[in-house]
């Protein structure tokens, strides 16, 4: 077991590991061909499940011969009880809406803590529904709601009615029966802070673990709802998904803009994330052994992840030729190393040279893969104290300096040039939506987000040079006295320097910018896979898809759904 | 009604952000009223007494530093309220602390003072000890003083109403006390005349706090839709070119 003092020391000072350098990694087109890895917080949920064996139950199966009513499932974990409710109503097509501004959906969910009686459970029922429109109280700690993917829903449900097993091949194209279009955790509509999350509920104290749990439930409750309707309508011909295929079946997610403010409003959690992912990589680049299962399971992941990559579907062509650019980069990985592996390094260097970033990068996740035990302890290290506090005495030389280390990039940035500051993100008056602007063609700029990090760091350090000029003794306190404009910005440069991995590397206002990236590397730290972005504002993709089911729990477990595949179809029943 | 401590910060920091703080005056602000109120010292009623002029400040000249020594200094925040300038006046005490052990900052016409009580946590936090004092009120002098020592997470508070009579010069005067030496502590002495004193120790704002963590916070829903009405300021018009900026289809 790894310790905060083991792992601080590898991280700085004169024994630290090498880390990739910070330029390279927080590269926003870097952060953005990022992919799921065995940190990935699905992962290290399922982990905590299986290990554990978290005994989940329904408690209350109330569906009608077409699947619509309410199901309370029970979880029992090693500390606490908690209760997953589930309402179940009918949505016609037409109102069938992903966005964030629907107001209808198919199922809507909460996680609760304790049991359920009749009593909440109206409560619930009166709130639940609603979403945003609704209210809870502090003993829920999740909301979230789901649309059925209608025709493969349908598809599965009249398959197993006629007695057969769902076609894999259609499955592969569209790996899940629900898609879930907003999980709400930590406060959102009065529910439970995070706060209180961490500190009173140990078995989800890891950033969204609470919100994948849902997103676990409602994936199994998906199967069990097609199954349940199948067997209403043909009891007499309906047969059960075999668990291999269940197992294929992940839940869809659909994710917009709003993830993408949250990147860059929480700097020192996400430096967390990466500093993890990073050390993970440094452990395995030094302390990696390259024995006969390791020359064994490379191969076998590289053709897996060839696989993976060749089974993920998507319309959109940039990522089409990003998966084709993958396939290659993993085949020439491949050649390269059929005569030996040196060592990791000169592998990843190698890498480096010749691979495009998304190759880089699943290389980098298929050697956190090869080493559980270099890599598995760091998941309890990804929760960070969130404090952007100011460095009073530090002189203004030395914040110069800091400015001029660390955010080079801005620095070096014209701001000047056309299109610079053409974008800006706002929040609509729609459901305080987050959405993009054209600074030329559209109002509202002046409500912008404070998302512009790198001008604002421009800005700051020309004032400061001129403030210099003046008082080249004066302290960043007194600093912030005469130009408290500047506190946010100066606040944020200081807490960034205190961390080894600091801010996303991006200009967020030019006209170019690629809000995919920041969406995609976020669900990478989720764990998400089949990235299949419908515009360079939102992103469909799949969670859980090879995960365990509910009835695996309590049976061996050898963590190994990474990259799933489809299953070999030999016939149906 | 119900509201978790995340939701009040984020309609806070809009309502700020509306009114036209600053990026990180408006973060400031919010929790420093979060703070007290997740505390159990009422931030929400200091809140309401500030509300109505919380606007005006945008056309009052920034604090200015009218006196300083290498231990002491003296800030004219000219009428500001404490939610867009104490902040940067703890921190110069805590800067001066630091270099020289012990530093003394005076504030003047600086409205709200209780929202000190974030900027001062911070401090003991960070590693300072910290102790404010003030008085406040026009017909009826109340007086008030907060601490925390070095590496705490949690001060004391004591208030007390007072029979003194109003002094031109101490009104909206705050006095911070800050050291990286020694660790301060203050309560108000049992002075003749002191009454409904009271004192809060650092453990029972702890317990205050656990108790918010546990339930939230219940807030007036008039001052709710208040916030709101004021935040809503940030918020862009909804059209159909607007809807393509989400990425809708």
């Amino acid at each position: 077991m790894t310790t905060s003092a083991a792992i601080q020391a590898a991280l700085r000072g004169d024994n630290a590991l090498p880390l990739r350098p910070v330029n390279q990694v927080m590269d926003l087109e870097r952060l953005g061909a990022l992919h799921q890895s065995r940190l990935s917080f699905m992962r290290t949920l399922v982990r905590r499940i299986m290990r554990e064996r978290w005994q989940i139950e329904p408690v209350r199966f109330e569906l009608d011969p077409q699947g619509y009513g309410t199901v309370i499932y029970e979880i029992t974990t090693p500390n606490k009880c908690y209760s997953f409710v589930l309402f179940s109503d009918y949505l016609s097509p037409d109102e069938r809406n992903d966005r964030v501004i629907a107001t209808k959906w198919d199922l809507t969910m909460a996680l609760v803590d304790g049991q359920v009686d009749d009593i909440y459970l109206e409560k619930l029922r009166q709130n639940v529904p609603k979403q945003e429109a609704g209210r809870v109280d502090a003993r829920v700690f999740v909301l979230s709601r789901a649309n059925r993917s209608a025709r493969n829903f349908d598809y599965v449900v009249d398959q197993l009615a006629r007695g057969k097993q769902p076609d894999v091949a259609q499955i592969a194209r569209v790996g899940y029966l629900y898609r879930t279009t907003a999980v709400y955790g930590s406060g959102k509509l009065g529910m439970a802070d995070w706060e209180k999350v961490s500190t009173r509920h140990p078995d989800f104290n890891r950033p969204f673990a609470a919100e994948m749990f849902v997103c676990l439930m409602l994936r199994n409750f998906s199967l069990l709802q097609a199954e349940h309707i199948a067997q209403h309508r043909a009891p007499e011909s309906y047969n059960p998904m075999k668990p291999e295929i269940k197992r294929f079946f992940g839940i869809g997610n659909s994710t917009g803009l709003g993830m993408a403010p949250y990147l860059i409003n929480h700097p020192l959690l996400i430096n967390q994330w990466v500093e993890m992912r990073e050390l993970a990589l440094a452990r395995v680049r030094v302390l990696g052994n390259i024995n006969k299962r390791i020359t064994q399971q490379f191969p076998e992941l590289l053709e897996r992840c060839a696989i993976h990559t060749e089974q993920t579907v998507t319309e959109d062509e940039w990522q089409t030729n990003n998966n084709r650019q993958v396939l290659e980069d993993l085949k020439a990985i491949r050649v390269y190393t059929a005569k030996g592996i040196d060592s990791w390094d000169t592998l990843l260097k190698w890498s480096e040279q010749h691979c495009s970033l998304q190759g880089q990068e699943m290389l980098v996740s298929i050697l956190l893969e090869l080493y559980p035990e270099l890599v598995d302890e760091l998941e309890d290290y990804h929760t960070a104290e969130e404090f952007l506090d100011l460095d009073p005495v530090m002189p203004l030389q030395q914040l110069k300096q800091v400015i001029e280390d660390r955010y080079q990039w801005a620095l070096s940035y014209d701001f000047d040039t056309e299109g610079a500051k053409d974008t800006f993100w706002y929040r609509s008056e729609e459901k305080m939506e987050p959405r993009l602007g054209n600074a030329r063609e559209e109002d509202g700029k002046d409500k912008q987000m404070a998302l512009g990090v790198g001008y604002a760091v421009r800005k700051c350090y020309d004032q400061l040079c001129d403030y210099i000029a003046e008082y080249p003794q004066h302290s960043t306190a007194r600093f912030m006295v005469a130009q408290p404009k500047l506190r946010g910005i100066v606040r944020r440069i200081q807490s960034m320097n205190r961390c080894i991995y600091g801010d996303i590397q991006a200009n967020l206002l030019d006209r170019d910018i690629l809000p995919m990236h920041l969406l995609r590397a976020k669900l990478a730290f989720f764990g998400v896979g089949k990235f299949d972005p419908r515009s360079k504002l939102w992103v469909r993709n799949t969670m859980f898809q090879g995960a365990p089911l509910l009835e695996d729990i309590g049976n061996t477990f050898n963590d190994d759904w990474f990259m799933p595949l489809a299953p070999a179809q030999q016939g149906d029943l | 009604m119900h509201v978790s401590m995340i939701e009040l910060k984020a309609a806070l920091r809009r309502c700020f952000e509306a009114t036209g703080y600053y990026v990180g005056n408006y973060e400031d602000a919010a929790n420093m009223i979060l703070w007290l109120e997740k505390h159990g010292l009422k931030g929400l009623d200091e809140l309401q007494r500030a509300l109505p002029y919380i606007g005006e400040d945008s056309s009052k000249p920034l604090s200015t530093v009218i006196y300083e020594d290498s231990t002491s200094a003296i800030i004219d925040s000219n009428g500001r309220s404490a939610l867009n300038c104490i902040a940067a006046s703890v921190d110069l005490a805590h800067a001066k602390a630091l270099e020289n052990g012990i530093a003394t900052v005076t504030v003047h016409n600086c409205h709200n003072r209780m929202f000190i009580l974030k900027a001062l946590t911070d401090c003991g936090r960070r590693g300072i000890s910290v102790t404010a004092y003030w008085q406040n009120g026009n017909q009826t002098v109340t007086e008030h003083t907060a601490a925390i020592k070095a590496g705490e997470r949690y001060p004391s508070y004591s208030e007390a109403v007072t029979n003194l009579s109003v002094n031109d010069q101490d009104k909206q005067a705050l006095t911070i006390i800050c050291s990286s030496r020694v660790d301060l502590t203050s309560s108000l002495q049992q002075s003749k005349g002191n009454r409904n004193a009271c004192y809060i120790s650092a453990e029972q704002i702890r317990l205050n706090k656990e108790y918010s963590v546990d339930f939230g916070i219940d807030i007036d829903e008039n001052l709710w839709a208040e916030i709101n009405r004021i935040g809503a300021g940030v918020l862009v018009e909804n059209n159909e070119r607007s809807r393509q900026g989400a990425g809708g289809r």
